[in-house]
């Protein structure tokens, strides 16, 4: 909701991009952490037995090669009410992956990352999620009446709490989008989110991805999203994002990244 | 306060016995009617001489037998009475405007020559209409605000930024009073404008330290400006035609010249910055000032004055956006006898903020609005004692935020936020007093109380904890509610009063020097919530209450005060030291819009700021103008208290988003001949602390920033020049019709100042850049003035 009445001040923004420029600017750098992305999200309608965590470390802010990623660290998920242990395997290439991992929702699990001695673990809760009711496109509605947007559309389920993340990616657009949203003013309602480019041509695809996730995650997402999304001078003062996955070893040398369960549904769609 | 009575008792029986008569009355200008703020009146070879209060009221007293009265105020003609005194007199004088001498003073930072030296008050700056105008005008028309900035003390988050900082002192920290009542947004379009339309305004002052204990509500600083009362002379049109906005204001008298009014108008050209864009997009302004006056009789006037200003900006039909202040105030001068003036204000003032999101079928809207009593006392007990006496009350509103779906079809819910009240109350005495040829002290007291009113629920907390340090984490997060208590209207949910003693002392060292030094302390009941890098129209006021505390402030400062080359040059030494306690901060990702538990987003820290400010300027000649440096020191600490952790920023102390290091501004005027005359300032700043990223990381396919501690890092330097020319034509002088040609540029070598960097991805290559926003490179301006 905030973010959506902050759009008020996007758009002065907006309308002071001619304004804008880019320019040189040195950057403190700050030592190399691990940064975990352990997605475990499970797609509605499938085993989700196939899952990938990766492992890379954080670089200067303006290095051109982003990922550096980490091989050799040894990954492990354990389910908290079965101690069922699910092994991730290093795939060398900053991977690690298993087959067999069991997604039973509302379940609480646990990550253990072991790398260069240091000892990281987290634990969280696999969300539920709706299926998408409904996609449709459109060109007459958004920000820009000339360009095309897809309109998702859920249900969110009454008198409880939700969070959700939507991703949109597609091949015309080189960066996925990503919207968090929560129903504290929408609880119990359809909900339409809609995603527009002015470079979406018929024929593009767009794939779409609903997540249900937690509250601690939504916390994390909504601050990310602002964050990498947002500038100019009525922006919130930046900090530094904090996720779940502790190091015991050291504790000043958390990882970055998060570690989330989430039940996911998906649509692709192609613009007639 | 008993103290204080006793003491005035003390002092007046203290005072020898002697044949003396009052001499009071109002000081106006003779072309206008308006009466003037500020006037030195006193008597020949003496050191009896008072200063005429807000309305041009004056009281003193003198010994029976021949006087010489004098009354002067900066750009007039002295006037001088002689006259046998033998019993109480009354005396209207009216002063002429010193046509030969145009643009001699561009600003006075005392109350006027003759008494600024002694005068215990200081840090004080004022203006006045007449100095207003000769004040160069580079955007097109002359901005109180604008102007202000260029004095020592005085900063803003530069261009796009709404408000002003005082001393280290956020925005939200200032006492903005526009003919007493509260504004709550000083800025059109995001700070482009003031909502100051300088035809309209007579005089204002800010007290940057040593606030009077008349003044209470706000820690940092009080910016008191007057509208005009309306030409009572004469039918009177003036107005200007620039290329950014235009003017036009009327005053007339009323009643056979028993009273008089003022209407102003002022709007900018809708689609400001539309240029570039398609004809979608929209951004604009306008405001409206009123005033009349109506005076009973000698002893009693009415004034009924108000202001009504908005903003507009719209987005095809996706967003409309709009917000203002409206405010209005009915004002009782009655003066009891001649040495015991009073003034009694109703004052009203609201501040909404509208949008309307069409696209998600839904508008917003929050508002603060305020009734307030305040019941003002002047007595002139003799030449070396003055006691101001009064109360005041304030009831608040608070709208925090309200949604309504547009549509049957829209997402969105109805909410309305908690509906919060409270009321505010103050009462205060100080007096004024001369002990000695050299030495004067201006010492007061202020109660204040205030309650924030029931009417909601507040929500209390597991461990009475809004806010829990999530020691696995690293991280602030909200408590979790436990119950909710429910207080009716008539409860109180929490009150407060605290005690605000105010100190002042001059010490004349010669006829051109003294030493002055001062304390105030002050509480501050309300807080404008915003943890965004400036401050914005979207920003929600909120009360203190069960869990936000009142700010209080201590504020030393010390200053040296200098007239030399006869009274050519003049400089101003002053240093401060200001503390506040229960200044809040926002724990990282604090989400403040559309919150009914901002407590849980919110520490409560401290700050404190310290400087030294110079002052020299030149206020007599063909060149006038000013060299003003500040070097201060701003930071905040915010511990994390009850709710565990270290605090923001580890516990340390950082850096406010206000902090400027140093603070140069260089201000000239050159009148040329009758024809032309050329205005131009230079200002040189520190830039603002700012949070750079440190490190990136990939996640979900974006390169993320880290980012260091809060406020670690500095925008580049901010520096400036802007060049202006006035040229007046031909002058008939039986033409009642006067213009003039105001040609301005800003930002003349085109500098582009970072209003701020951001961190982010090219959308096309997905490098990692830093983009600056530049609002203004050089803009260049031409106003047509007239009045008749």
């Amino acid at each position: 909701m905030s973010k959506l009445l902050k759009y008020s001040l996007l758009l002065f923004y907006v309308l002071l991009t001619s304004c804008t420029d880019v320019v040189d600017v040195d950057v403190p750098m700050a030592t190399p952490k691990l940064v975990v992305e352990a997605s475990i999200d499970w797609e509605l309608g499938t085993m989700g037995n196939r899952q990938t965590i990766y492992l890379s470390l954080s670089t200067s802010y303006f290095e051109n090669n982003k990922q550096n990623i980490v091989t050799g660290a040894s990954v492990k998920i354990t389910n908290n009410s079965t101690n069922q242990v699910f092994v991730f395997e290093d795939q060398n290439n900053g991977a690690y992956t298993t087959n067999s991992f069991r997604p039973v929702v509302n379940q609480s699990y646990s990550l253990e990352i072991i790398y260069n001695n240091d000892i990281y673990t987290a634990t969280e809760t696999l969300m539920p999620v709706v299926p998408i009711d409904f996609v449709s496109q459109s060109k007459n509605q958004g920000f820009n009446k000339d360009a095309l947007e897809v309109n998702v559309l859920f249900t969110d389920p009454a008198q409880i709490e939700n969070f959700y993340l939507i991703k949109f990616t597609s091949e015309r657009i080189l960066l996925p989008a990503l919207f968090d949203i929560s129903d504290e003013f929408t609880d119990g309602n359809q909900m339409n989110v809609f995603y527009e480019s002015e470079d979406f041509e018929v024929g593009d695809a767009v794939n779409i991805a609903l997540y249900g996730i937690s509250k601690q995650y939504y916390n994390y997402i909504r601050l990310l999203i602002e964050q990498s999304s947002e500038g100019g001078p009525f922006s919130t003062i930046p900090a530094q994002l904090k996720g779940n996955c502790i190091n015991t070893t050291n504790p000043a040398a958390n990882a970055f990244g998060y570690f989330r369960l989430t039940q996911v549904s998906k649509v692709p769609y192609v613009f007639k | 306060m008993k103290k204080i009575f006793l003491l005035i008792i003390f002092i007046s029986t203290s005072i020898v016995a002697q044949q003396r008569y009052t001499i009071s009355g109002i000081v106006t200008d003779a072309s206008s009617g308006e009466t003037l703020y500020g006037a030195s009146v006193f008597i020949e070879n003496t050191t009896i001489g008072v200063l005429t209060n807000e309305y041009g009221f004056y009281s003193i007293s003198a010994p029976k037998g021949t006087c010489t009265l004098v009354v002067s105020y900066l750009g007039y003609a002295n006037v001088v009475q002689q006259f046998d005194l033998n019993t109480d007199k009354k005396l209207a004088i009216e002063l002429k405007e010193n046509s030969t001498q145009l643009n001699e003073v561009l600003i006075t930072s005392s109350d006027s020559e003759e008494m600024s030296i002694s005068k215990p008050q200081m840090s004080v700056l004022k203006l006045s209409a007449a100095t207003l105008k000769q004040v160069s005008s580079v955007m097109g028309e002359v901005d109180i605000l604008k102007t202000i900035l260029l004095l020592p003390g005085v900063t803003n988050n530069g261009e796009g930024s709404t408000g002003f900082n005082v001393r280290g002192g956020a925005v939200d920290q200032n006492l903005v009073l526009l003919d007493e009542a509260i504004i709550y947004n000083t800025s059109h379009v995001f700070g482009f404008f003031s909502v100051f339309n300088s035809d309209a305004i007579k005089d204002l002052k800010l007290y940057k330290g040593g606030i009077p204990a008349r003044f209470g509500g706000r820690v940092s600083s009080v910016l008191d400006v007057r509208q005009k009362d309306g030409n009572s002379k004469q039918f009177k049109m003036s107005g200007g035609i620039g290329t950014i906005s235009s003017r036009l204001a009327i005053e007339a008298p009323l009643f056979n010249g028993q009273g008089s009014f003022i209407v102003a108008g002022r709007a900018s050209y809708v689609n400001l910055f539309l240029d570039a864009f398609n004809k979608d997009y929209g951004v604009g302004f306008y405001d409206l000032n009123l005033k009349g006056n109506y005076s009973l009789n000698d002893n009693n006037k009415l004034f009924l004055s108000g202001y009504f200003g908005r903003d507009n900006m719209v987005f095809s039909d996706s967003f409309n956006n709009s917000y203002g202040n409206l405010s209005g105030n009915l004002r009782w001068n009655h003066i009891f006898n001649d040495k015991l003036f009073s003034n009694l204000s109703l004052i009203y003032s609201k501040y909404d903020y509208e949008l309307g999101i069409d696209i998600f079928e839904f508008d917003w809207i929050s508002s603060i609005e305020n009734f307030n009593v305040k019941y003002d006392f002047r007595y002139y007990i003799n030449d070396a004692v003055k006691l101001n006496f009064g109360a005041s009350s304030i009831s608040y509103n608070f709208n925090p935020g309200e949604i309504f779906p547009t549509s049957g079809t829209s997402s969105v819910n109805y909410f309305k936020l908690d509906q919060k009240r409270a009321f505010e109350s103050g009462v205060y005495a100080s007096v004024e007093q001369k002990i000695s040829q050299n030495f004067s002290v201006e010492y007061g007291l202020r109660w204040s109380y205030f309650n924030r009113q029931g009417g909601q629920s507040v929500a209390n907390y597991v461990n009475g904890m809004p806010v829990v340090y999530n020691e696995k984490l690293g991280i602030y997060e909200t408590g979790e509610i436990e119950s909710e208590t429910d207080y009716a209207k008539d409860e109180s949910i929490a009150n407060y009063n605290n005690f605000e003693p105010r100190l002042a002392v001059a010490y004349e060292l010669n006829n051109s020097s003294s030493v002055k030094a001062g304390y105030s302390r002050t509480a501050q009941y309300l807080h404008l919530l915003s943890n965004t890098t400036n401050v914005t129209p979207l920003d929600v006021w909120t009360p203190s209450g069960k869990f936000i505390k009142p700010q209080l402030s201590n504020q030393y400062s010390v200053g040296y005060y200098k007239n030399f080359k006869g009274e050519l040059f003049s400089l101003e030494v002053e240093a401060y030291y200001k503390d506040v306690a229960n200044r809040i901060d926002y724990i990282d990702g604090a989400d403040l819009i559309g919150n009914n538990y901002i407590e849980g987003e919110i520490l409560n820290g401290q700050s404190r700021a310290y400087g030294l400010e110079f002052l020299l300027r030149k206020t007599v000649g063909k060149f006038t103008g000013w060299f003003a440096y500040t070097l201060s020191k701003t930071e905040q600490k915010t511990l994390g208290g009850k709710a565990g952790g270290l605090g923001i920023n580890d516990g340390n102390w950082y850096n406010s988003s206000y902090d400027r290091v140093h603070d140069l501004s260089i201000t000239g005027s050159f009148n040329l001949n009758e024809k032309w005359s050329f205005g131009t300032n230079f200002v040189f700043q520190t830039g603002r602390p700012v949070t750079y990223p440190n490190a990136q990381y990939v996640y979900e396919g974006l390169s993320i920033a880290s980012y260091t501690p809060r406020n670690s890092n500095r925008l580049p330097v901010y520096n400036r020049l802007d060049i202006s020319a006035t040229y007046v034509p031909n002058k008939k002088p039986d033409n009642r019709w006067k213009g003039e040609w105001v040609f301005g540029i800003y930002n003349v070598y085109n500098r582009k100042n970072a209003a701020a960097i951001s961190f982010g991805q090219n959308l096309e290559s997905s490098v990692n850049e830093a983009t600056r926003t530049a609002i203004f490179g050089i803009v260049p301006s031409v106003t047509y003035n007239f009045n008749f």
